[in-house]
């Protein structure tokens, strides 16, 4: 089995998996983004396919198909809990745990910590008053003991960018102090999720580091 | 457990303005953002319906020149238009029950209550109009038929000011503060006009219609200069009730709901508050303070007043004192603290010194320490944070706190109030029947008993003074207290026997003069111990150092006795010895062991 699982790997076939926290304050478009990396044709996942399927014995109404079938639902709403997404870039297949970023549940992201191979954090950078309350929550996931010593890299989305009152990502790298961040792999992207601009470069960065990490 | 508890949280509070420890993340701050106003015209609100909470600034202007309603959205000022007259209070309400569910915004100034939707101008409600005084009426329509001069005018409308009940229009105010050539043309201006009387809004707060929920429709609550209060229906702004008060309200808390039962307090000018219920036209409840004051804020059931003498005072709402505060500096102004996600209700108190008090009840839980004094502040969600402090200081500055996530109010972290050990309660002990009889006995036999024991006490103090005398006649103590001899004397004896080591240690504690001619003498039961040499003689004693004198002493007995050797201290050629020791030599251990 292992044989045949590397042989795959070699040929492309099955892609390795990684575990993806995304973190953020809330209202700083961590869903979007992650809605924005899913593929299109998202019936060959077998969560959603599961789902389709106690849809479809449950009740018969299309309407949930049509919604699972167009990835990227327009009208988000702010994430309870989380949710966890999956999306394939063309090395690796990242399962994102998409942590709500709403005060009152930012105490649940340490518990997935230690599961975690990447980090992607999320800024709303047009919210000047609340980059204290990222820089804060930033510190406070660096000084975790599940963080603290792991070489992990973090990608930062400098996210909408199409705002007028968004500040640029140096500036947003300034404010967050990440020239203090030493040893961990971070890189800071400018990013507008709405139209998928930036996330591709972002994405790209933190594979080129899981795959540097795993080799 | 409790000492080693508190130690680090006292530190913390004393090293409130330090970062690392502060429960505060500093968002925002501009010393020049030119806002100048008071905590009543400051409100939070969600205005647009889009989940961005932006603040209202009811802005007096430099100076209180020019007053503009500003709406700030996070850092910047995202609308600014002018006010006719200075604000008096800003407050945001729900009017309806229709969706969306964007508040209105309420803005008293003079005489009116401008109602905006949306930050569009939706509503101005006037007061109604007063009976004008009808002497001052007949003034001006006789100055109308040209029947009087400005001069004498003048001179009539000053009388009424002076005496009559019925205060003047505005109209003839503004005419007696002319100047002598400007009266024939203001006269001419507005002497066809009809007087108007009206009085000015003074306060204003909200009061929930029918359902205490969080998004429910509210009444405008008015108080007004001619000292009384207005509730106003939340659609059509009609008077809905007026109640009158015996001064004029400066500060008005609510609670309850119109429809069902509600109690409002109101802070007058006259240094009283009245508690005024829901079916009562007139004031239930009074609290006269000692001074003026200077804000009132409902925390819960309690009443939190700060007043003039730089204290606060916590009262119930039926006017009890419960507790006073006082606080290091002048109070400049109150508000409240509510952290829903905690359960927390504070009073924060601005004071005159630059800093921000947080109290719960009058347990200090947090200072805040600006950069300037304080003059307004509130607390509450601002952009899409929930628990956000807004400060202006005294120059016009803008300050913007966040707190902490994780940051947890504790009692006892500020400096002063009592200590954890006053709270424990102790076990005492029951009265029993020996303590009853004692204290009968002590009432009825008081006097009797306190001579008894002063006349033992005198006793007790003359025996000790006796004592005392005979010992430094007969020079028994180790310490020389003569002039000539300063000494000090002290023996150490060293070993388990049979043979000790005694070593005396003679200090000259004169402050320059050397003693010469000094010799030692033991005294000692020869049956017992034998010394080596029970005389000799001491060398020139330099001041200030102590010289150690060493002789062995054998224990001659077996039987494990022991016994005092008495060490003299002599002047050569006098008998009487300068200085005298006992020493008690212990038990001789090595002969009984052997």
């Amino acid at each position: 089995m292992g044989l045949l699982d590397r042989l795959s790997g070699l040929l492309g076939l099955k892609k390795k998996e990684v575990h993806v926290l995304c973190l953020g304050l809330d209202n700083s478009g961590k869903t979007t983004i992650i809605n924005k990396l899913k593929p299109s044709n998202l019936g060959t996942e077998p969560r959603a396919l599961h789902l389709l399927g106690k849809h479809s014995t449950t009740e018969l109404n299309p309407q949930p198909q049509h919604i699972y079938d167009c990835a990227q639902v327009q009208d988000i709403v702010p994430t309870i809990g989380f949710s966890i997404e999956k999306f394939k870039s063309s090395s690796l297949s990242f399962t994102v745990f998409d942590m709500s970023g709403q005060g009152r549940y930012r105490n649940l992201w340490e518990h997935y910590y230690k599961d975690g191979q990447a980090i992607i954090f999320v800024v709303d950078s047009s919210d000047k008053l609340r980059m204290v309350v990222a820089k804060e929550e930033l510190d406070t996931l660096l000084n975790h003991p599940d963080i603290k010593h792991r070489r992990i890299p973090i990608l930062f989305f400098a996210n909408k960018m199409d705002l007028r009152d968004a500040v640029t990502s140096v500036k947003v790298s300034q404010l967050l102090c990440l020239e203090n961040i030493k040893d961990k792999p971070w890189h800071i992207c400018a990013s507008d999720a709405l139209k998928g601009e930036g996330l591709q470069e972002g994405v790209d960065w933190l594979q080129d580091q899981i795959q540097a990490v795993k080799t | 457990m409790a000492a080693t508890t508190s130690s680090p949280d006292s530190d913390s509070g004393r090293a409130e303005s330090n970062e690392a420890n502060s429960k505060w993340l500093d968002a925002h701050y501009d010393p020049m953002a030119n806002i100048h106003t008071f905590s009543s015209c400051l409100a939070l609100a969600d205005l647009h319906g889009d989940g961005e909470y932006k603040l209202v600034v009811g802005d007096l202007g430099p100076g209180g020149q020019q007053p503009r309603l500003k709406v700030l959205k996070g850092p910047t000022v995202l609308t600014e238009s002018p006010l006719p007259a200075l604000p008096a209070s800003a407050a945001t309400f729900l009017m309806d029950q229709h969706e969306p569910r964007t508040p209105a915004l309420a803005l008293a100034s003079g005489p009116c209550v401008y109602v905006y939707k949306n930050l569009r101008p939706y509503f101005k409600f006037s007061l109604p109009q007063l009976p004008p005084n009808p002497l001052e009426q007949d003034l001006w329509n006789q100055a109308k038929e040209d029947r009087i001069d400005p001069l004498t005018l003048k001179e009539m409308l000053e009388d009424i000011r002076e005496k009559a009940e019925v205060p003047l229009s505005v109209q003839s105010l503004r005419f007696l503060q002319l100047e002598l050539n400007e009266m024939e043309a203001f006269v001419n201006q507005h002497k066809s006009k009809v007087i108007k009387r009206q009085t000015v809004i003074t306060t204003m707060t909200t009061l929930k219609k029918n359902l205490a929920d969080e998004d429910a429709v509210s009444c405008l609550v008015l108080g007004t200069e001619n000292k009384e209060l207005l509730v106003l229906d939340p659609e059509a702004f009609t008077i809905l009730t007026k109640m009158s008060l015996p001064s004029v309200p400066v500060f008005l808390e609510v609670s309850g709901q119109f429809d069902v039962e509600f109690r409002l307090t109101a802070a007058c000018r006259d240094g009283s508050i009245y508690i005024l219920r829901r079916d009562s036209k007139h004031p239930k409840y009074c609290i006269e303070l000692s001074a003026q004051p200077v804000g009132l804020v409902r925390v819960h059931k309690i009443l939190v007043v700060g007043s003039t003498q730089e204290s606060l005072h916590g009262f119930t709402h039926k006017g009890k004192k419960l507790w006073t505060v006082q606080m290091p500096a002048a109070i400049l102004t109150m508000n409240l603290l509510e952290q829903r996600s905690r359960g927390l209700q504070a009073v924060m108190a601005a004071l005159a010194n630059g800093e921000v008090r947080i109290y719960r009840d009058k347990a200090l839980l947090n200072v805040v320490r600006a950069p300037d004094a304080v003059t307004s502040l509130c607390f509450g969600r601002y952009g899409r944070e929930d628990n956000t402090l807004i400060m202006t200081t005294r120059g016009g500055g803008l300050i913007i706190k966040i707190l902490k996530r994780t940051a947890v109010f504790v009692e006892g972290t500020g400096e002063v109030g009592p200590p954890l050990a006053q709270t424990t309660k102790l076990s005492v002990p029951r009265k029993t029947r020996l303590y009853v009889d004692q204290t009968l006995r002590e009432r009825e036999a008081g006097t009797v008993m306190h001579r008894t024991f002063q006349t033992d006490l005198y006793l007790l103090r003359l025996r000790a003074a006796r004592a005392y005398v005979q010992a430094l006649e007969s020079s028994l103590s180790p310490m020389s207290a003569t002039a000539r001899e300063p000494l000090k004397l002290h023996a150490v004896v060293q070993g388990l026997g049979p043979t000790f080591k005694l070593t005396l240690h003679l200090q000259n504690t004169s402050t320059a003069r050397p003693v010469l001619g000094l010799q030692v003498c033991f005294l000692y039961n020869e049956a017992f111990y034998a010394l080596p040499r029970a005389f000799f003689k001491v060398p020139l004693l330099v001041p200030g150092l102590s010289y150690p004198l060493e002789t062995f002493v054998e224990s001659l007995s077996s039987k494990g006795i022991s016994d005092i050797i008495k060490v003299l201290v002599l002047r050569e050629g006098q008998s009487a010895p300068l200085l005298s020791a006992h020493i008690n030599m212990p038990v001789s251990e090595g002969l009984a062991a052997a």
